[in-house]
């Protein structure tokens, strides 16, 4: 059977458009697909916070009752101080962590590709199995407390998971384990692409190495750097699988962060409406945190466009 | 054989069509199904369940049993898509408070006549009944009940305290524990650190201190009674309880300490009548533990109620109204009632069941004669934390305060008393 393709003289006296309708096709058809379930589910959420649906969703408006009633909840506000703790102290010292590494790796040593890998290799692990072998590890009566208790020093103390004060804690060093990696490897590309023409000039200059990292190397970073935390905040942000694993929000409720709180409400409590509100409200949290950042490109965009 | 299969059939249709002739019309001849779903999938709730299917099944039925496993939440969760997909089962698992709140977002069956021709109202106690009739009518049905607050005592940790008698108030039960602390049992309070977990504490003190006070503090949401002395007491015994813990459970399920429990190592256990399902799945002996009511300062038994049930979900389907009749009749029968609980290890909801008989044990028969005493003497309350005496929403804003109070120490009981009357009026 001849058919309509064959039949043309030659392919390239195709449009432009029909011979890129697949690459459209491919593209734009989940991209539109994604974004309007993205876009129409938020709106829903956002809708559903303003109504008094508790089982299902019901229409009605009570406003910002459900805000109110989310922010005035010692849960929430458990949880936001928790967010804020736990999001600087996460994304700093994964940051910090993975520069260190980074650096290391970068001085030319034999096996960095193994070592690479393993630190890169928690990221592969899912949350729900970091969270769960650092519950024992940490478990006073079952982990590093009682090893090093069997090993004979009895004073040691260790039991932070237990600890309402310092479990918060507990999540920062499993998220950081899990983490850390990924820093590193942003990192690592950011040190290679540094000019090496820039290096020799400053090592021809005298500068040591330290000094070399501290003037050259490490300010070259500062975009990398950048998009390390904003990635990592809004991890933070939307933590939810390491904490449920790990401390499920305890010693008591101690160690709540909002994403808990949003599922708490929604499928423990059965309050749709309010539930609905503690998401919005993380939504904004983030925004907080993304728009300054789509700011920053845009403006880092046009300054390159200029230039 | 098609004439007499016919025949039978027939048989049963008009049989039941004089029985309930709201359902008759629809119903025919038509073979009854059942499409249900539930949490229970493995263990012996899982058994269970599935030999109640083969009953189902024996009486010419088809089971279409759909198990959600995890926890209630997540089986609530496939039940609200199903409602709100216009396409509900049958029949699910519901209970307690939840049964009038979910019967407000989808029709339900109305039981009244299959009730009323099993006599089921006249042996199930009152306080359960009202729960499975929101309204005035039967829209579910309770299939077996177990107590959340019965004391389990391990044998060689009352060996070691040099105890052979069962503590009967909370002075008794506080004085053991000393005895068995001094006798070198390492934590006289066995425990998981789950929320129901602390909330059975807590519910399990205030219910013994003053079963007037639980029925009205937590039952009825009094004012008043939430900020009365009783709560202040049960706080105070809470954190004694606390205080006898192993602090290193963290969020451990109770079921992780079982075997330091018969041990010795660990010497009280307050938990609901399924740990003993749970010990003996665990493969622990029954002689290695005691079973009691928890301790009731006025010295008669009170009964801690969570009973799981069975809602009914209206349909248009001829078949799934036959399955739905059929269901209704087999989770009222005694003799079903008694093969459901002899495999979990709970009681029947029927108070006219024999239990002195073969495939009882000794926990079951205690169990089920706490719960006729605490009837008698109207001390049958429903259980906070699992969800008997209030909605979820209103259970986790009590329990909130409670897994705080336990785990924090420096919260006051009168502090931790004003929170939790905080928190119910903030939940209302």
């Amino acid at each position: 059977m001849s058919n309509a393709a064959t039949m043309r003289p030659g392919r390239p006296a195709l449009p432009e458009w029909v011979r890129r309708l697949p690459e459209y096709l491919m593209i734009w058809v989940p991209l539109l697909l994604s974004a309007a379930h993205l876009v129409s589910f938020s709106l829903w959420t956002i809708w559903i916070s303003f109504t008094p649906s508790t089982l299902v969703p019901v229409t009605g408006w009570v406003g910002l009752r459900n805000y109110s009633a989310v922010a005035a909840s010692r849960n929430w506000q458990i949880a936001f101080d928790n967010l804020l703790l736990f999001g600087s102290a996460f994304v700093l010292l994964s940051a910090v962590t993975g520069l260190i590494l980074a650096i290391l790796l970068d001085q030319r040593i034999r096996g960095e590709n193994v070592l690479r890998s393993i630190f890169l290799y928690p990221l592969a692990v899912s949350f729900v199995v970091t969270g769960t072998v650092w519950s024992w590890l940490l478990n006073p009566g079952l982990g590093i407390q009682k090893l090093v208790h069997d090993l004979g020093w009895t004073t040691f103390k260790f039991d932070w998971l237990i600890d309402r004060d310092m479990a918060i804690w507990t999540i920062v060093i499993a998220a950081i384990w899990q983490s850390s990696g990924f820093a590193m490897a942003l990192f690592l590309a950011g040190l290679r692409s540094v000019d090496s023409d820039i290096i020799k000039a400053a090592q021809i200059d005298g500068a040591g190495p330290v000094r070399t990292y501290r003037r050259i190397i490490l300010p070259s970073l500062w975009p990398i750097t950048i998009t390390v935390v904003v990635i990592q905040l809004q991890f933070a942000i939307s933590t939810f699988d390491l904490v449920r694993a790990l401390t499920n929000g305890g010693p008591g409720i101690a160690t709540q962060l909002p994403a808990l709180v949003v599922y708490d409400l929604m499928f423990q409590r059965s309050l749709l409406g309010r539930g609905a509100a503690a998401a919005v409200l993380m939504l904004l949290i983030l925004l907080a945190v993304l728009l300054p950042y789509a700011a920053w490109r845009y403006i880092q965009r046009r300054r390159a466009a200029h230039a | 054989m098609p004439i007499t299969t016919t025949r039978r059939r027939l048989l049963a249709g008009s049989a039941a069509a004089l029985a309930f002739p709201h359902l008759a019309r629809a119903q025919g001849a038509a073979k009854p199904r059942l499409t249900a779903i539930s949490q229970w999938s493995a263990g012996s709730d899982g058994a269970a369940i599935t030999a109640l299917g083969k009953k189902f099944e024996e009486k010419g039925g088809v089971w279409q049993h759909s198990p959600v496993p995890g926890f209630t939440t997540e089986m609530m969760n496939k039940l609200r898509a199903q409602i709100m997909a216009g396409d509900p089962p049958a029949c699910s698992q519901l209970k307690g408070p939840e049964i009038a709140a979910w019967s407000k977002i989808a029709p339900t069956v109305n039981l009244d006549a299959l009730v009323a021709a099993a006599g089921y109202e006249k042996v199930v106690a009152p306080d359960l009944a009202k729960l499975h009739k929101p309204g005035g009518k039967w829209i579910a049905l309770p299939l077996q009940i177990y107590s959340t607050n019965m004391l389990f005592l391990s044998k060689r940790a009352m060996d070691k305290a040099k105890a052979d008698k069962v503590p009967v108030t909370w002075a008794d039960f506080n004085d053991l524990a000393e005895r068995m602390k001094t006798g070198g049992v390492a934590f006289p309070i066995a425990n998981g650190g789950t929320r129901p977990d602390d909330g059975q504490k807590f519910e399990a003190a205030l219910a013994g201190i003053s079963p007037l006070a639980y029925r009205a503090a937590i039952m009825n949401l009094e004012k008043k009674a939430l900020e009365g002395p009783e709560i202040k007491a049960a706080f105070v015994q809470v954190r004694k309880i606390a205080d006898w813990m192993d602090p290193n459970v963290g969020a451990q399920h109770f079921s992780t300490n079982l075997k330091r429990f018969i041990d010795g190592d660990m010497g009280m256990m307050i938990m609901g009548g399924w740990a003993q399902g749970v010990l003996r799945n665990a493969g622990f002996k029954l002689e290695d533990f005691m079973i009691a009511p928890g301790p009731s300062d006025n010295g008669k038994p009170v009964f801690l109620l969570n009973a799981d049930a069975f809602i009914f979900w209206q349909r248009k389907e001829p078949d799934l109204q036959a399955g739905q009749t059929l269901m209704a009749q087999l989770v009222m029968d005694p003799a079903i009632q008694t093969m459901y609980s002899q495999i979990t290890g709970s009681i029947p909801v029927r108070t006219d069941v024999d239990l002195s008989g073969e495939g009882w044990s000794e926990g079951q028969r205690t169990t089920a004669k706490a719960l006729k005493d605490a009837i008698a003497s109207n001390q049958a309350v429903l259980s906070m934390a699992h969800n008997m005496a209030q909605e979820n929403g209103m259970t986790a804003a009590m329990i909130d305060v409670i897994t705080e109070y336990v785990k924090n120490k420096t919260i006051k009981p009168e502090q931790a008393a004003m929170r939790l009357a905080e928190a119910v009026e903030g939940a209302r």
